[in-house]
């Protein structure tokens, strides 16, 4: 438990500085779909791990889950 | 502590959740409002977005993050009956909403010095907008902290877990409404 919480922080901050990294480097036509990646990843991370969401009934984790999902993917949509 | 795999007590309880999904729900429909307008105003809003200074931006998610991260062993802990660990790292937790708090301001005056208002153009409209709600959610999340922080240190009974862990929950989602607020404002355009 007090591991993955850690393990967890360190992946989100990993995501974090290789999304702002990307979004100066990475080639136009991926860059959209790269960042909302990473981002629907550390949202992932947020609610299952710091929320405990994954010890929740799965009402929750897929309502969560779908949500995220679905702003993605408009986004990538949009953009 | 409640069976947290019942639908009806997620972690923190289900009003939590549901004022948590109203919220996700609201600033969704307003950061595809902005993607939207993005996409039909792309040079305006890339060159507005030019215009943020987006190391700030990424300092200001880590410490959200740290934010949250603090939070989370502190519930770890309280679970643990750990209540100096659980108050110090409650305490750490305060700070770094509040080092958030005081960088998103310099942000602000920054962009109020150099003319950026709301009213400069549509982008910055979204701007002000989407980050001075979060803002004023990222306060509201320090005074719930600071309440339950001093709940738990006076040993009051009337703080019970799914309070703090309710308290908590308020204090990640304005981690999850910045994950996705960052993206498309700081990073996208």
């Amino acid at each position: 438990m007090k591991d993955t919480i850690t393990s967890t922080f360190v992946l989100l901050l990993t995501l974090t500085l290789v999304a702002a990294f990307a979004a100066s480097n990475v080639s136009p036509e991926i860059i959209v779909t790269t960042v909302v990646a990473l981002a629907f990843i550390k949202f992932w991370l947020v609610a299952f791990q710091f929320m405990e969401l994954k010890k929740a009934h799965p009402f929750w984790k897929y309502l969560i889950i779908g949500f995220g999902g679905l702003m993605g993917l408009i986004l990538m949509i949009l953009l | 502590m409640n069976n947290t795999k019942s639908i009806y007590y997620p972690p923190g309880g289900v009003l939590i959740w549901i004022i948590i999904y109203l919220e996700l729900i609201t600033f969704g429909m307003a950061i595809l409002a902005l993607a939207y307008y993005g996409s039909e105003e792309r040079e305006l809003f890339h060159n507005s977005s030019l215009k943020l200074n987006k190391t700030i931006g990424t300092i200001n998610t880590i410490l959200l993050l740290t934010s949250g991260f603090f939070v989370a062993k502190g519930i770890h802990f309280f679970k643990a009956s750990n209540i100096k660990k659980t108050l110090s790292y409650f305490n750490w937790a305060m700070i770094g909403g509040f080092g958030f708090l005081v960088l998103k301001s310099i942000e602000y005056y920054e962009k109020l010095e150099a003319g950026l208002h709301m009213d400069y153009n549509s982008f910055f409209r979204f701007y002000w907008l989407l980050t001075g709600f979060h803002f004023i959610h990222v306060l509201v999340g320090l005074v719930i902290l600071l309440v339950i922080t001093f709940s738990i240190r006076k040993k009051q009974t009337e703080a019970s877990f799914e309070d703090i862990e309710a308290s908590a929950s308020f204090w990640h989602m304005c981690d999850l409404i910045w994950l996705l607020l960052f993206p498309v404002i700081y990073l996208l355009f």
